[in-house]
């Protein structure tokens, strides 16, 4: 116990010392001490992924000087974190989704998109609808078809909450085809994981679930993707668009900052993230994680969160979830 | 499904370079230590020591994570032996009768013989890995919703009826548990249950801060009320480091059959080491001849669970690796891990990386083997804790209590719900109401509830659910045993005295 102590002091005393001294330096121009950015998750998901993949390119190549830290705010959906960040200065960043529309659209948080400063969109993800390799559902329209004709006759995966873009890309498909969606039949699970388990043991009829997820089991002829959301065909999966249905749904991720951030500060951020978008080690991240580039600076991200959420209002109420 | 022989010898021989020994060795060691700390179990050691990864070529990273991974699974343990305060969910049942030889002056022993038992455990299960992975993995896919509940509902079952003669406080102590894990959003409606408007309580209540709370706090809260009590305290004299003979043959046989069940439960998504370790426990306790003594420094009751825990620690890689789809929280975290570093488990890696799995499988069998020697040299410094002064050795266990609480959420209103579940582990230890139903009811008791909703969606009936495969009716048929087979067979013990 003692040697613990001696070690124990040690730390402390080495922190206190780079804390200080990283301090120190003059606070005119930002940013001018460390930066946190904040996962609004546990360590392991896909928020604390895309938080520690920032810092890592940001940092390795050298585009931000000061330090960099990853904190983890898990909660509510985002709600911690983002409750966290809305008290702090510009040395504070924030991952972000859909959900910071979508929660106070569901009404599970008074926040609003609009109580942040918009920074980037970084990347996106695309959904995609999947039925296990045995199912006689032949494509998209047929599936779209047979749930026109009787919505409760499938049993639809989704994870890890309704409400979210795997839910809601689903639910507006269906609903433009004409399916009466208030009488769909899904079945909630934890993790987009826990849906491909359960396709995978055809527990349940059909999923809707990140193309990321689903892909290496469609290569491998275990499950049979029919349909994205993406605006063009991938790995010879077709896309909603291209089965005749004009739909795209980007499952995105981006960065935001505390409200009423300075314009120089802003700026800082838009030169800093179009640096890292052009990174080798930036585009290897994307390509390790499956993801699009789907880059925007921050005047075009608020254009863009508008538009959105006027998208998700709508959906929200055609799936009978809003407030 | 053949194994590849040759990707296996070529995995064996980059596991045993020396620098993958190195990672072994460092992470079995990092693992021990940090999964001996309350709250601070295998999901957090990695989550934590990732950004170390980083930069690392992938197989070595692989071998780090795991080896921290199991070294965890090893720790576990000690301090539920030695301090009565379980690291995480599987190393509960490791208290039940672990800490009684400790107070019995068998820590060395308890230690040792945990040490062992899980080192049969890992074997056991990772010849089944090697030989049997890709089957198994078929086989987990059975599982739907309806399969998971009487599982689910078996485990409840199976632990309650441990409290022999007093099934009274054992039901008591799960509804209070489940009333706990009713605190949340319900992912089925989405509808927020018993928030009071905190956004921390939405995800529900961490079950890591109930363990730590109950037993950590718990524990400390009752010894310091007793602590002028010479008669418990425990004793100076820690024992024999090797276990005797008697200790061996009565644990040799639970240990050894109780790994391929733990392995099993293990390959389940979600399952995993808390459900693997009290099946096991309490199967064994209905088979043991001398069932009077679990609970009371049986070494059989210690050597089951460990061996199951750690056989199913092995079995979370099996999805992992096969299908690309995490089995526990700390597979889920190495999922991440090594989609950052560039590798996609899933069904074409055996096929396209096979050296890769097969590098892992070997650094699992030699990190085991490590850690067999690494714990039992740190015998003799554990056991030095027991010789801390309590005034000196409480503090310290409620300070890591708190830090080990604060990593789960980083959140400070834990603090109060870790406060709160002290105060009711003491009330339990007073009034001698079990906390085992408690725990396991808060660990599964979401998963529980939202598998019965599932299969309600799926199925019209009670009746349908029950019969939806052979799997469901083998659980429905055990669970209904487990709890009026130990009534039966005492009311015949009574009739026939």
């Amino acid at each position: 116990m003692k040697i613990k102590f001696k070690w124990m002091a040690l730390a402390m005393l080495l922190a206190t010392f780079i804390i200080s001294g990283c301090s120190s330096s003059g606070d005119a121009e930002y940013p001018s001490k460390n930066i946190e950015i904040i996962a609004p998750a546990t360590p392991g998901g896909g928020w604390d992924a895309t938080a520690r993949a920032i810092q890592n390119v940001l940092d390795k190549e050298g585009i931000v000087e000061q330090n960099m830290n990853v904190v983890n705010k898990p909660g509510g959906g985002g709600e911690v974190g983002w409750q966290y960040l809305k008290g702090k200065d510009a040395h504070d960043i924030s991952v972000n989704s859909s959900l910071v529309i979508a929660n106070n659209l569901l009404g599970q948080s008074e926040l609003t998109y609009e109580d942040f400063t918009p920074l980037a969109i970084l990347a996106t993800e695309w959904i995609s609808i999947a039925v296990p390799e045995k199912s006689d559902i032949e494509d998209g329209i047929d599936l779209l078809d047979r749930l026109k004709e009787d919505p409760a006759s499938l049993t639809i995966a989704v994870g890890p909450a309704l409400g979210n873009n795997d839910h809601l890309s689903f639910v507006r498909v269906a609903e433009e085809y004409g399916v009466d969606v208030s009488k769909l039949r899904f079945l909630v699970y934890e993790s987009g994981g826990d849906v491909l388990t359960a396709l995978l043991g055809g527990h349940v009829d059909l999923a809707t679930f990140s193309l990321s997820e689903s892909l290496e089991q469609n290569e491998a002829g275990n499950i049979r993707v029919l349909a994205t959301t993406a605006d063009e065909t991938i790995d010879g999966i077709p896309s909603w668009q291209d089965q005749g249905i004009d739909f795209t749904f980007p499952h995105w991720r981006g960065l935001m900052g505390p409200p009423d951030m300075t314009e120089e500060e802003i700026a800082y951020w838009d030169n800093a993230l179009s640096e890292m978008v052009e990174t080798e080690g930036w585009k290897n991240v994307l390509e390790n994680n499956g993801w699009d580039n789907y880059y925007m600076n921050s005047k075009e991200t608020k254009a863009f969160l508008d538009e959105q959420n006027e998208m998700y209002k709508e959906l929200i109420d055609k799936a009978g979830l809003g407030n | 499904m053949g194994v590849d022989w040759g990707s296996f010898a070529e995995g064996f021989s980059t596991a045993i370079q020396f620098e993958n020994l190195i990672f072994i060795v460092i992470g079995g060691l990092l693992g021990t230590i940090v999964g001996m700390l309350p709250g601070l179990g295998p999901a957090t050691a990695v989550a934590v020591l990732i950004p170390v990864t980083f930069g690392m070529e992938p197989t070595s990273a692989l071998i780090l994570l795991g080896a921290i991974y199991y070294g965890a699974m090893y720790g576990g343990s000690r301090s539920s032996i030695l301090i009565n305060t379980p690291g995480d969910g599987s190393a509960i049942a490791a208290t039940f009768d672990g800490y009684p030889m400790t107070r019995k002056g068998q820590a060395g022993q308890a230690l040792t013989l945990a040490t062992l038992a899980s080192l049969v455990g890992g074997f056991i299960a990772m010849i089944g890995f090697v030989f049997l992975a890709q089957p198994l993995a078929q086989f987990a896919l059975k599982f739907g919703p309806a399969e998971y509940f009487f599982l689910l509902l078996f485990t409840l079952s199976a632990v309650v009826s441990l409290s022999k003669g007093n099934m009274l406080k054992g039901f008591i102590s799960m509804f209070l548990g489940l009333l706990i894990t009713t605190i949340g959003i319900d992912s089925q409606s989405g509808v927020y249950r018993f928030t009071f408007g905190v956004p921390h309580l939405s995800e529900g209540v961490d079950f890591l801060v109930v363990i730590i709370g109950i037993y950590a706090v718990g524990e400390v809260l009752y010894n310091i009320l007793l602590l002028k009590d010479d008669s418990y305290r425990i004793k100076e004299d820690v024992g024999n480091k090797w276990i005797t003979k008697e200790q061996f043959k009565r644990s040799f046989w639970p240990a050894l059959r109780q790994s391929p069940v733990g392995f099993l439960i293990g390959i389940l998504p979600g399952a995993g080491g808390s459900i693997a370790s009290m099946i096991s426990y309490s199967t064994e306790q209905q088979l043991s001849k001398k069932s009077d003594e679990f609970g009371k420094g049986a070494p059989e009751g210690l050597a089951a669970p460990e061996s199951s825990n750690n056989a199913a620690a092995v079995g979370a890689f099996i999805p992992l690796l096969t299908m690309g789809i995490p089995g526990s929280g700390t597979t889920a975290v190495i999922l991440g891990a090594l989609i950052m570093l560039g590798l996609q488990p899933g069904p074409m890696l055996f096929q396209n990386q096979p050296e890769v799995v097969w590098t892992f499988v070997n650094s699992l069998f030699i990190g085991n083997i490590a850690l067999v020697i690494m714990n039992i040299l740190l015998i003799g410094f554990l056991i030095k804790i027991l010789k801390t002064p309590a005034n000196i050795l409480y503090p310290i266990i409620l300070l890591l209590a708190f830090i080990g609480t604060y990593t789960l959420g980083y959140s400070t209103i834990d603090f109060f719900i870790l406060m709160i579940f002290g105060v009711i582990g003491l009330f339990m230890k007073i009034l001698n109401i079990p906390s085992a139903p408690l725990i396991l009811a808060v660990i599964i008791g979401n998963q529980l509830e939202q598998n019965f909703r599932m299969a309600s969606v799926s199925y019209d009936s009670v009746f349908g659910m029950m019969t939806a495969s052979p799997i469901a009716i083998f659980f429905v048929i055990i669970t209904v045993l487990s709890v009026f087979l130990p009534m039966l067979l005492n009311r015949l013990a009574r009739i026939k005295r």
